[in-house]
């Protein structure tokens, strides 16, 4: 079954908004994909720390996303980046009862505290191991009720972003100073995580989607971002094409205007434009080198923004495209609790003015 | 002095053996501990604010200079308390309750013991009443709370609150900072201040302390 679901899958995606602005054709109207976790567990009327952990709702939330949100694809994941680092051992923090709080790997429960550890690192196993099965089987039935309708996508932790999470971030920021070696083999082992999970999601007929936000050079200045992440992030998206999967996005957020010439040899053919990058800059050097860009709208005040203003907002995102076929109307992530009235919002305003 | 500028270089390079060594030579020389600190290693994290505000340095930049700059305060506090200088003011810092969030609030942490405060850091994901019983033990003059989430920075005001609700309100000046949040917000929720970022965070704490 699963691989009938792949056709079909595979067979969607030729014919998607997306793929249109991956490949630079236009299609009715630019693909809309907001960033969705938290939220998701909002839709079910729910918390982040038991939605992420039951399938059940799981499931229900990512269906209840598709048919709040219309969104020209899903990503399965709420709390992404904890579920690698949970699997190879890391202790990630949950909330109890009503408590909306999201799930992170808990700053005391790393596993990776100086150079002696390095042997203890394992691969996960992503049938069995933390939430990856959980997960898995999530994006299977996903699939199985929606994989004719849009694509569907794994979040996977970029190299940088695990190791942090494995090291804590402040300590890996100290180690690429001091111990620079140490760390070239903490990302080996990072990608080597993020290639089984990428496997495993491919397997089961989805896309993937990366994440690798804590290498923005709001933290690590390009120059590190060359040295340390550019070379294993090339060599998952060069392991992802071998898989059969033509189409890799690599979410960094944060303004990236800085290592956007890195951001794109790393053969990511869709990347991100968060809110705070230069548009102008992403947009001239996507099209010279063919790629997707998703530009975001900001969301930090979507709790309580009027319509008129999430209006004006969507409009001049779409302004920003000045027609580029690749360009995709994102935004940042939604803060839990965000009304669902937002989307059919930014919806019509899709339909009506990004023709 | 010339030792005095080489002890800041060597902090703006992270240092830290250097650093040491430097600041044991220059106590031992006789050179005042207040002079070695506002001299030294408070001109030296005011050029890491500047460098970082330009873009010349980072946060793995930053956290080299901060060790260095914690292995100087460490052989100066003796011989501070000995001297009876006192700090310009002891600030509290956490990020609030649900917030996972502590890079920012590290830098801002940073660059405030760089400008000769003294700092308590309550860490992450702190409850409001952690803070009450906090402000209680330490006595702080300013209360620093940082939020990334727009779903967390509402537990600024929950904290705010508590810290009213324990009488507590009028013994401290309370400043926010984080992404999500503004000036606008802190006027809301009955914040004394907002700071953009670790540099302006510094200007922001020594105005509410003139005032
Ligand atoms: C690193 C990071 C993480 C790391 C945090 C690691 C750590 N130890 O801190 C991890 C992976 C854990 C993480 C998790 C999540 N994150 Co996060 N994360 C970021 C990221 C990439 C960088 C933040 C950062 O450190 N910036 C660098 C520092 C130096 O800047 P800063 O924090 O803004 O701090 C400066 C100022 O704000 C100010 N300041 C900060 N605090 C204070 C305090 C005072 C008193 C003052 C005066 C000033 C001040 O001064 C600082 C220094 O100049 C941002 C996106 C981005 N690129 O900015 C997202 C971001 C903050 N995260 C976001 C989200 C949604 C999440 C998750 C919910 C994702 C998920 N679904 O799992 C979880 C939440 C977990 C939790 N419960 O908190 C969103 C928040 C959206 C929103 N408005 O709500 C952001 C903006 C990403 C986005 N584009 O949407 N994240």
């Amino acid at each position: 079954m699963p691989r009938l679901f792949r056709i079909l899958n595979a067979i969607y995606l030729m014919n998607s908004r997306l793929l249109n602005a991956c490949e630079g054709r236009a299609s009715d109207r630019m693909p809309f994909l907001p960033a969705i976790y938290e939220q998701k567990a909002w839709f079910v009327h729910s918390t982040p720390s038991i939605v992420c952990r039951d399938p059940e709702l799981f499931t229900q939330a990512l269906l209840a996303e598709f048919e709040i949100v219309r969104p020209d694809a899903l990503t399965i994941g709420i709390d992404v980046y904890n579920v690698e680092a949970e699997a190879v051992g890391a202790r990630v923090i949950y909330y109890d009862g009503e408590d909306p709080s999201i799930p992170a790997v808990d700053p005391d429960g790393t596993i990776f505290h100086g150079e002696e550890d390095i042997v203890n690192l394992r691969l996960p196993d992503p049938q069995k191991d933390g939430r990856m099965p959980l997960h898995l089987g999530v994006a299977r039935r996903v699939l199985a009720k929606l994989g004719n309708e849009l694509p569907v996508r794994g979040a996977v932790t970029g190299p940088f972003s695990l190791a942090a999470h494995l090291v804590g971030a402040e300590h890996l920021f100290m180690l690429t100073i001091t111990h620079p070696a140490l760390v070239k083999k903490l990302l080996r082992f990072s990608l080597e995580v993020a290639k089984e999970y990428s496997a495993a999601y491919v397997k089961v007929g989805c896309g993937v989607v990366i994440f690798d936000s804590q290498a923005s050079p709001e933290i690590l200045s390009p120059a590190m971002y060359r040295t340390f992440v550019l070379e294993p992030t090339k060599r998952l998206i060069d392991f992802i094409h071998s898989l059969g999967l033509r189409h890799v996005p690599l979410i960094i957020g944060g303004n990236t205007t800085k290592i956007l010439d890195a951001y794109l040899e790393t053969g990511a053919n869709n990347i991100l434009c968060d809110f705070s990058a230069d548009v102008e800059r992403f947009r001239e050097q996507c099209s010279v080198t063919g790629r997707a860009f998703r530009r975001n709208i900001d969301t930090a005040d979507f709790l309580t923004l009027s319509r008129e203003d999430l209006i004006a907002r969507a409009k001049k995102c779409i302004d920003e495209s000045r027609g580029y076929p690749g360009f995709i109307f994102g935004t940042g992530v939604v803060p839990f609790g965000t009304p669902v009235g937002h989307f059919a919002i930014l919806r019509n305003v899709l339909h009506e003015y990004a023709r | 002095m010339r030792e005095l500028q080489d002890l800041a270089d060597a902090l703006i390079n992270g240092y830290a053996d250097r650093v040491s060594k430097l600041t044991n030579e220059l106590l031992e020389t006789g050179v005042e501990p207040q002079t070695i600190l506002n001299e030294g290693l408070i001109a030296g994290m005011t050029v890491v604010g500047e460098k970082m505000r330009t873009g010349e340095m980072y946060l793995p930049e930053v956290l080299q200079s901060a060790s260095a700059m914690h292995a100087s305060l460490k052989l100066l506090k003796p011989h501070l308390v000995k001297e009876g200088v006192e700090s310009r003011g002891k600030i509290l810092m956490g990020t609030v309750k649900g917030d996972m969030h502590d890079i920012g609030k590290n830098l801002v942490g940073i660059m405030l013991q760089g400008a000769g405060f003294e700092l308590v850091d309550l860490g992450l994901n702190v409850p409001p009443q952690k803070f009450v019983e906090a402000i209680g033990m330490h006595q702080p003059a300013v209360v620093g709370l940082s939020a990334m989430l727009t779903t967390t920075m509402l537990n600024m005001k929950t904290t705010i609150e508590a810290i009213n609700n324990a009488g507590l309100r009028s013994k401290v000046k309370i400043i926010i900072g984080g992404a999500p949040v503004s000036q606008k917000f802190a006027d809301d929720i009955g914040a004394d201040g907002y700071a953009r970022d670790a540099v302006k965070a510094v200007d922001k704490v020594k105005e509410l302390l003139a005032a």
